[in-house]
């Protein structure tokens, strides 16, 4: 499902070169539900970004689904992630103009995925798999952080992409709805879903199928 | 800084051109010695000159001629032409000529013509063109010269040719008789009008004492351009047109600063943490301001004089006078500076106060997209009705209404703009449809002055005998004076060709004799010209008596009053001066016809034309006032867009600026950079089409209300108000294209930055 071939990293800063990641080599099954673990700047959400296509890597290569992806155009990246990936942020990221459902609409908007007027069915449907259909028609600063996250856990399953990836998703959590959302994470990939989650937080092992640490850009633990 | 740059620019190229202009219009004319008074005579020689001369509060006595006539270049038509003949070319003192170039003075047989005549003669130095006065006969001059006549108005302006020829050549025209104007020019208190009227009084007693007849003394407004009253209005206008523009940019500067307070909140929260005080973080921020105002001020000042000078230049070839120094006055520079420095650091307190007031906690606790706190308030619940299905367009548009103040403000630069251009286009098509009414009140198409008083059985054989001519009336037109003199038109009360716009009282009606109606003018400056009332108005050194029975609404007219032809009967029995005809075809060519028949026809009766205009030589001598007010409005609403366009650049850059992590959001959910970049562009164009629609909604009242005002003060007159859909379409059009050019740039960035960098923002 996802093979990274010695990917590095660098970037240049005010205080000179960073390496972010150092020669990366991983490879993740279909279905697998893993966990990316290491300290804050650890290169957690830059391994998790290489993966999305969000961020391209100085030297090696990435291939998500059988699609090398670090040679796409900015355009055919973000038309291949809108299908093929879902993200979820640490800090929900709704668009605050945007009703609950419009929000989980957004990914269908951009994709195209389903005619139009079923966009909004599936929106409430998954709005309602993860619990949260009934503020269907709410503005996102009405809901409660665990509210919030479930709609960006919607949002990110909105063209039923074969990847979720999720880079912090509890860190702004109490522990009651964090432990709801990893267990819906842990739904996710046991119906097919590769789930990829970066967290510094240890006590996710009960839910992941594969941890992964990472410490100052390199692997030191698959 | 550009956009507060533009606006002191504005500022300052109209408040420099305000003092250039009423400085050098002035000094120009005073440069002429303009006379106190001109006194019609029925003839000035030298020893009448002698004798006002011995009055000591008499400085200077000049005889002068004018005449009218017509002139004719080539094959092209006549021209109504002022003639004046001057004493001594040599020796002018009073109302002074300027050479221009050209032979100078003229010689027997030559004629100068007035710089800005030339279009209207339609003619050049050296042509040959042929002159006829109103008992002279034809005769071919050569226009030797050209003068620059600082007094009069302007030739364009007036359709009429103005032309400069000595005694001989008058004598060589065949017209009868010496000079028959004297220029006096007061001794001293020359600005005192008053004091004039009383000097002119006693030179009135000379000139009657020696036996001669007084038939007009004018007095012109002392020391001033018979235009400086206009053009200080339209400056005056402009000048205030220029602060706007200054508070309009200031808004921006309101919206750029808030933004940055915004986006420093994070910064100002750790000042405050580690000891800095509220004064003190405030400081910084105004210094901040006080850099753009001086850095603001350098740019535009040189920028201002530049406009300034287009503007003179303009305005002066408009007025037809010349500037001699672009000096700017001191007061000017210091009055930009000050305004200009000022203006940000005013715009700059609100958000810097409210800025630097965030308390610590909540300055460290900013973070993540939720920090708009969208959704809060009952508008923010009401907006997520609008919209539709597609969630990109239901974004743009919700997208717009989210920092209200922001748009607000951008929203006022933007319908000030728009409400501009509906008001040039609602003002021209207004003041369209006044001159519209107006002429269709004239029936007549073509109107001929006749150089004295005829008997009217003969013209009606001329006419008889003209082929064209669908009706003709016969019409005498003199003046009568009650405080002042003003103009009479004695005419048929069954006339069919005025269908004058009684608004009080009635028109005059066959069998009326004593009655007068007086136009809104001459009531307006006679109280004592109401309905109902009698009247006793001097007229030919006699006191007549008339009863006032109806008022006429004309705009952009002088002073007049209509009363029946047949009360003129008494003083010339069954005689006329003027001619009102209705023609069978009104193209060129057909009136040209009519007009060289007529006035063979005329000349074998004995009867002489003086002049002749048709109806659309009025039409654009009035077409060339208006032209100066609409030029201005379209300027003005150029400029203001202008402000409006940068306006609307500031916030979308803003904007995008602070959503830069919501884009990045979308980037990681699938979206193209084009989707983002049509986004910010549909939020820009949202914004452009809620100013169009407020502009819309104020352009009727708006344009009413300041057209009127315009016109008042300009012409003295109402506005037969309309408005112009077209301004409608157009400037939907025009705020579309400004909005979607304004948010390109802001788009284009938004929707290059990488999903990576956008997501870092913080």
């Amino acid at each position: 499902m996802i093979s990274l071939n010695h990917v590095s990293k660098t970037y240049e800063t005010p205080a000179g070169k960073f390496a972010a990641l150092k020669s990366i080599d991983l490879s993740i099954e279909a279905g697998q539900f893993v966990g990316i673990v290491g300290k804050s700047g650890s290169g957690k959400s830059t391994l998790l970004n290489m993966v999305a296509g969000i961020d391209r890597p100085s030297s090696g290569s990435v291939a998500v689904a059988g699609t090398e992806i670090h040679g796409l155009s900015e355009n055919k990246l973000a038309l291949w992630r809108g299908r093929n990936v879902g993200f979820v942020f640490q800090f929900f990221q709704l668009l605050p103009t945007l009703t609950v459902a419009e929000n989980v609409m957004l990914p269908m908007d951009f994709a195209r995925s389903l005619p139009f007027r079923e966009r909004r069915k599936r929106a409430v449907a998954l709005l309602e798999r993860v619990a949260v259909g009934a503020h269907a028609d709410k503005l996102p600063a009405t809901l409660s952080g665990g509210e919030q996250q479930r709609v960006a856990i919607a949002r990110a399953l909105a063209n039923e992409p074969p990847l979720v990836l999720a880079d912090e998703p509890t860190g702004n959590l109490d522990s009651i709805t964090a432990t709801a959302i990893l267990d819906l994470f842990r739904a996710l990939a046991n119906q097919g879903t590769t789930v990829v989650i970066a967290t510094h937080e240890a006590d996710i092992a009960r839910v992941i199928d594969r941890r992964i640490e990472i410490s100052d850009g390199a692997l030191v633990n698959q | 800084m550009l956009a507060i740059a533009l606006g002191i620019s504005a500022f300052a190229a109209v408040l420099s051109s305000y003092a250039i202009l009423t400085r050098e219009l002035d000094l120009g004319y005073l440069a002429t010695n303009p006379a106190s008074a001109v006194i019609r005579v029925d003839s000035a020689d030298d020893d009448l000159v002698k004798a006002i001369l011995q009055n000591p509060e008499v400085s200077d006595a000049e005889p002068r001629r004018t005449i009218s006539g017509q002139i004719k270049a080539g094959p092209a038509q006549w021209r109504n032409l002022i003639l004046f003949v001057v004493n001594d070319y040599g020796n002018i003192r009073v109302s002074r000529l300027v050479p221009e170039s050209g032979a100078w003075p003229p010689a027997i047989g030559e004629i100068l013509i007035e710089r800005d005549a030339f279009q209207v003669a339609k003619a050049k130095i050296g042509d040959a063109v042929t002159v006829k006065t109103a008992n002279g006969v034809e005769q071919p001059l050569v226009v030797s010269g050209s003068v620059h006549d600082v007094g009069q108005a302007q030739a364009r302006m007036e359709n009429i040719v103005y032309g400069y020829i000595n005694l001989e050549t008058l004598v060589q025209l065949e017209e009868h008789g010496g000079f028959n104007e004297l220029n006096i020019l007061v001794a001293q208190n020359r600005f005192d009008e008053d004091h004039i009227k009383r000097v002119v009084a006693d030179v009135e007693k000379v000139i009657k004492s020696r036996g001669h007849d007084v038939y007009r003394i004018s007095v012109p407004q002392p020391g001033k351009h018979p235009h400086s009253d206009l053009t200080g209005v339209l400056l005056l206008a402009m000048s205030s047109f220029g602060l706007f523009v200054l508070v309009l940019s200031s808004i921006l500067v309101i919206n750029l600063l808030t933004a940055m307070m915004v986006s420093q909140v994070r910064q100002i929260g750790v000042m405050k943490a580690i000891g800095g005080t509220r004064r003190q973080i405030a400081s910084i921020y105004f210094v901040q301001a006080l850099f753009l105002g001086i850095a603001a001020v350098i740019v535009s000042v040189p920028l201002g004089i530049v406009g300034s000078r287009a503007l003179c230049r303009y305005m002066a070839y408009f007025l037809n006078f010349d500037i001699n120094s672009f000096a700017v006055p001191l007061w000017v520079y210091a009055l930009v500076a000050l305004v200009g420095i000022a203006a940000p650091l005013i715009a700059a307190a609100f958000p810097v106060l409210r800025g630097t007031g965030v308390p610590v906690r909540v300055a460290l606790s900013n973070f993540g997209l939720s920090q708009t706190s969208f959704g809060a308030s009952a508008f923010d619940r009401a907006l997520t009705r609008i919209g539709g299905t597609f969630s990109l367009i239901v974004l743009a548009l919700r997208n717009s209404f989210r920092r209200r103040v922001r748009l607000a403000l951008t929203l006022l630069t933007l319908t000030a703009g728009g409400l501009f251009f509906m008001l040039a286009l609602n003002v021209r098509a207004s003041m369209i449809n006044t001159l519209d009414h107006m002429f269709t009140a004239r029936k007549f198409d073509l109107s001929i002055s006749l150089a004295n008083p005829y008997e009217l059985k003969k013209i009606e054989r001329a006419i008889n005998n003209t082929p064209g001519i669908k009706r003709a009336e016969g019409w005498f037109t003199t003046e009568m004076s009650l405080s002042d003199r003003f103009n009479v038109v004695a005419l048929p009360t069954d006339t069919q060709l005025l269908d004058l716009e009684i608004i009080e009282g009635r028109n005059l009606a066959p069998g009326d004799i004593d009655a007068i109606v007086v136009n809104n003018a001459l009531a307006g400056h006679e109280p004592k010209m109401r309905v109902g009332e009698t009247v006793v108005l001097r007229f030919m050194g006699t006191e007549t008596t008339w009863h006032v029975v109806g008022i006429a609404r004309e705009a952009f007219s002088p002073s007049v009053a209509y009363v029946p032809l047949s009360a003129m009967q008494q003083f010339y029995p069954g005689m006329v001066n003027s001619l009102r005809l209705s023609l069978v075809n009104t193209d060129d060519d057909a009136i040209r016809d009519v007009r060289t028949e007529l006035d063979r026809n005329l000349e074998q009766q004995g009867v002489r034309a003086r002049g002749s205009s048709t109806k659309e030589e009025s039409r654009f001598s009035f077409d060339q006032h208006m032209l100066m007010i609409y030029v201005f409005l379209i300027v003005m609403s150029a400029i203001i867009g202008g402000v409006g366009g940068l306006g609307l650049m500031t916030t979308m850059s803003l904007n995008v600026f602070e959503r830069r992590r919501e884009m990045g959001v979308m980037r990681a959910l699938g979206a193209t950079p084009r989707i983002v970049w049509l986004i910010v562009v549909v939020e820009g164009v949202v914004i452009g089409l809620l100013s169009w629609a407020i502009a819309a909604l104020l352009a009727w009242p708006i344009s009413k209300a300041i057209g009127n005002l315009l016109v008042r003060v300009l012409f003295r007159s109402g506005l037969d108000f309309t408005f112009e859909p077209l301004g409608l379409l157009i400037w939907i059009l025009v705020s579309m294209g400004l909005s979607a050019l304004a948010s390109f740039l802001p788009a284009w960035r938004a929707s290059r930055a990488t999903v990576r960098e956008a997501l870092a923002y913080e």
